[in-house]
């Protein structure tokens, strides 16, 4: 990889995107084998791996909007990461259309006679049906489509003509921008993950995936510019004080995921209703608990001490690691959510997991690569970016 | 890009600030400021009253039913708890995210959490009965080999206020001690420089002091974050580890935590509207800072209607005919006056400050902080008070009145606080002046403001 250093822009973008595509595509391929073999395995497999990379683009959504609507100047450099991250969003409306013909496979509430006899899933029909369900998911993506590509355009509009009113622009579409997100989101969540199971309900469970989600859009914006860093790109620009920040923002991340999932288990846990413990229950018979307690180490503890050091927060080196890590638990987080609903019983690895997850992620990685060798790696228009590169913590 | 706007008004020096901030408490005391004491401690003679009798006589004076076993002392201990979340919040999590305009209201905000935390700390303890052994409360080893009981949320409450009184207290006392040396030197009599002397610790303002001082807020500042949002979710437990429906729900901890911080920062509104116009402190506190506490007032009022949303759709998706029955009778039930309440006090209101013209409108800010208020106390009692009063059992529903007792003891409480803010406004400096300085352009040896820019 190397940098036109006048124009911000990618000369030579690697080999990433070409070997991003061609494992994305063998996985697509293992898939449809996946997919005639075993339909209900794949789809659920194809789900956790789908919401993995959607959860991530949502989050560069987020945070670009967040930016703007704080006015942050540390984080100028590091916003056409989020950016383009974000700008995977069209990919993933694509990817979302196989999820259409798996509904009978995935959600048992989509079956008239299951709900004929089934009392409460009855109650729910308003709500979970299939007509309703995909009106909800065509909206999701169109909010999102429609945000992300607003703030995308203005961004880099402004990258030509340095116009500070852009600044206010993407502000102005942030600020309501971020409610329809808060709404989205949430629905999505339940949508997609929480009916499921859909005899569970939670109301906190919206804002535990959001905050599992952005703390995996950080790793990944990490890990991005950490691998720029080692082929000396922008290394002076994305200096220690901004993986310092990053890092922090991690840890706080890491905090508030934990603050999330405890509030969640711990309140089923100490009211002890049938109908609300069963979710984990299932989630603790036999080896699920092994992947429960991983989680409450991997995804909390381990991030939660080795984050807390400066030392480790302000070496570039150490925190790629930290973020691979995350993103693995982000995963599994994710896995343990989803796949519990066809094996109950216990943990039941399926090669169609790493096939779904290395075939939507090669697409989403070659999309991202695509996008950003598209652009300036830095909004180069942005009226903050002088202050963001000489940013210093104290 | 445009200079920013400095966010101190005029251009004062370090001695402007100092004369003028020392200048409040060293002025003859204003005969309004007697009036408004005199006042606040009639008020507080009224609480004082109220709780001898409630001694007296015992909790049967309060207007608690049978189903409604919990009434206004819970409520008013939350809503009191609620607004002293703002102190901190100001104080510690926006020192770590570098929000320097921070500086011109931290020293009034936390001064104001301590307040609101010692007056919600009188209802736990006199709703006991026998506040005699309230001592209780206490995990203290006894001869009776009698404890609490570790497992209720109402212990958790006893450490997590507590403990956060002690680490605000802290706060606020370490971030006082420069500006305690600057009244210490400045004093012209003689017991006064005594006592402000003992007060500032030995402080000289020396190059290594100031090193230590900094870490040592930083600190402070690290361990004060976490209990922002742990207390508030210990006190939502209290509800929350029940299985009552409108009680018993996922997000309360972090619904409350929103919610605190949303009263909080209402209250730390009305406040220093009040103050800056008597004490002409428009210069120091600008619109721009009341502007940017209303901008989270917006936001975290949206988080609490979020919550409100996410509560109703669940109860309904739940498909469970009490939670269904819970929420669909709060809002057209016997108490829908008070839910309505609620709704268009912390909801509607605030979305009034997606309009800059309705943010930097002195008198609309006012009147929506005092809303937002009401709307918190109701939001508590609508909680409390639905919840209990049609509970599983129809034969034992009734409707929970307050005595004169219960109203009496919640206006003394403000008798209490407010006697407190006004002594502490008399005799201490009511602005860090230290933090207001170091954002003043003077203190940037850089000199960014001035024109040579080094680049």
């Amino acid at each position: 990889m190397k940098i036109d250093r006048e124009t911000y822009r990618l000369i030579d973008n690697g080999k990433i995107g070409s070997i991003a595509l061609t494992i994305g595509l063998m996985g697509l391929v293992a898939g449809t084998v996946g997919f005639i073999i075993d339909r209900e395995q794949f789809f659920h497999a194809y789900l956790t791996a789908f919401i993995f990379w959607l959860s991530l683009s949502l989050g560069g959504l987020f945070f670009t909007m967040l930016h703007h609507i704080v006015g942050a100047r540390w984080s100028v450099v590091l916003r056409r990461i989020s950016e383009n991250i974000m700008a995977v969003m069209p990919l993933m409306a694509l990817l979302a259309v196989p999820l259409l013909f798996g509904l009978g496979d995935l959600y048992h509430w989509s079956h008239e006679d299951i709900i004929a006899g089934n009392k409460l899933l009855q109650g729910k029909a308003a709500y979970l049906n299939t007509t309703f369900f995909i009106i909800r998911m065509v909206g999701y993506f169109i909010i999102w489509l429609v945000l992300s590509r607003l703030l995308y355009q203005v961004s880099l509009r402004q990258d030509k003509g340095h116009q500070v009113s852009l600044t206010r622009k993407m502000r102005l579409i942030s600020a309501p921008g971020i409610i329809l997100f808060a709404v989205t989101f949430t629905f999505a969540s339940f949508d997609w993950l929480m009916s499921l199971d859909a005899h569970w309900y939670s109301t906190i469970f919206g804002v535990y995936v959001f905050s599992g989600s952005l703390l995996g859009m950080l790793a990944l914006m990490t890990i991005i510019a950490v691998t720029w860093r080692k082929n000396h790109i922008l290394d002076k620009d994305i200096t220690v004080e901004h993986y310092h920040d990053l890092g922090k923002l991690m840890f706080a991340f890491t905090i508030f995921w934990g603050y999330m999932a405890f509030s969640q288990y711990f309140l089923i846990w100490y009211g002890n209703i049938p109908e609300e413990t069963l979710w984990f229950l299932h989630r603790w018979e036999n080896s699920w608990k092994i992947v429960s307690l991983v989680i409450v180490f991997g995804h909390f503890v381990i991030p939660f001490f080795l984050l807390f050091p400066q030392v480790t927060k302000r070496r570039p080196g150490m925190l790629l690691f930290i973020s691979l890590w995350l993103l693995l638990m982000h995963w599994l987080d994710l896995y343990w959510l989803v796949l519990p609903t066809l094996h109950p019983h216990g943990v039941h690895f399926s090669w169609l997991d790493p096939a779904t997850m290395l075939g939507t992620g090669g697409l989403f990685i070659w999309y991202l690569g695509r996008r950003t060798a598209a652009v300036p790696l830095l909004p180069t228009g942005d009226p903050h970016l002088e202050t963001s590169k000489h940013f210093i913590n104290h | 890009m445009p200079e920013d706007a400095p966010l101190i008004a005029g251009h004062p020096t370090f001695g402007d600030i100092t004369d003028q901030i020392s200048g409040i408490t060293e002025r003859r005391t204003p005969p309004v400021w007697y009036l408004a004491l005199g006042a606040a401690v009639s008020l507080l003679m009224v609480l004082v009253g109220s709780v001898g009798y409630l001694v007296w006589e015992g909790v049967g004076i309060w207007g608690l039913n049978n189903p409604v076993g919990w009434g206004w002392a819970i409520i008013n201990f939350v809503w009191w708890v609620g607004i002293g979340h703002a102190g901190t919040l100001i104080s510690a999590i926006l020192f770590l995210l570098r929000q320097r305009w921070r500086t011109s209201i931290n020293r009034f905000a936390e001064a104001m959490t301590l307040f609101a935390i010692s007056c919600a700390l009188i209802f736990p303890a006199i709703h006991v009965g026998r506040i005699w052994v309230v001592y209780w409360m206490f995990p203290v080893p006894n001869q009776m080999g009698m404890w609490p009981n570790f497992r209720s949320p109402l212990l958790w409450d006893v450490f997590a206020v507590s403990t956060y009184f002690t680490a605000s207290l802290l706060f606020w006392y370490t971030g006082l001690i420069p500006d305690l040396a600057t009244f210490r030197d400045r004093a012209v009599k003689k017991i006064k420089k005594y006592i402000f002397g003992a007060l500032a610790l030995g402080w000289r303002g020396g190059n290594r002091q100031w090193r230590h001082y900094e870490l040592a807020y930083l600190i402070l500042a690290g361990i004060s974050t976490p209990l922002v949002l742990s207390v508030h979710s210990v006190v939502s437990t209290d509800f929350a580890v029940s299985i009552l429906p409108g009680w018993h729900t996922t997000i309360f901890p972090p619904y409350f935590v929103a919610g605190a911080i949303f009263s909080g920062f209402a209250m730390v509104v009305t406040l220093t509207i009040v103050a800056r116009k008597i004490f002409s402190l428009e210069n120091i506190i600008t619109v721009n800072h009341l502007e940017k506490m209303t901008k989270v007032i917006l936001l975290t009022g949206s988080m609490v209607g979020y919550a409100y949303g996410m509560e109703f759709f669940i109860a309904w998706y739940s498909g469970n005919i009490y939670e269904q029955f819970v929420f669909i009778n709060r809002a057209f039930g016997q108490y829908a006056w008070a839910y309505w309440i609620m709704i268009g006090c912390n909801v509607i209101v605030p979305q009034l400050f997606w309009f800059r013209k309705l943010r930097t409108s002195i008198t609309v800010m006012f009147l929506a902080s005092i809303l937002i208020n009401i709307g918190m106390w109701f939001e508590r009692f609508v909680i409390v008070v639905t919840s209990l009063a049609q509970d599983f059992l129809p034969a034992s529903w009734d409707y929970y009145k307050p005595t004169i007792w219960d109203i009496s003891t919640f206006v003394g409480s403000f008798g209490l606080f407010f006697t407190l803010f006004l002594l502490f406004i008399r005799f201490l400096p009511m602005i860090s002046m230290t933090e207001v300085k170091a954002v003043l352009p003077e203190a940037d040896p850089h000199n960014y403001r001035h024109g040579d820019r080094h680049e």
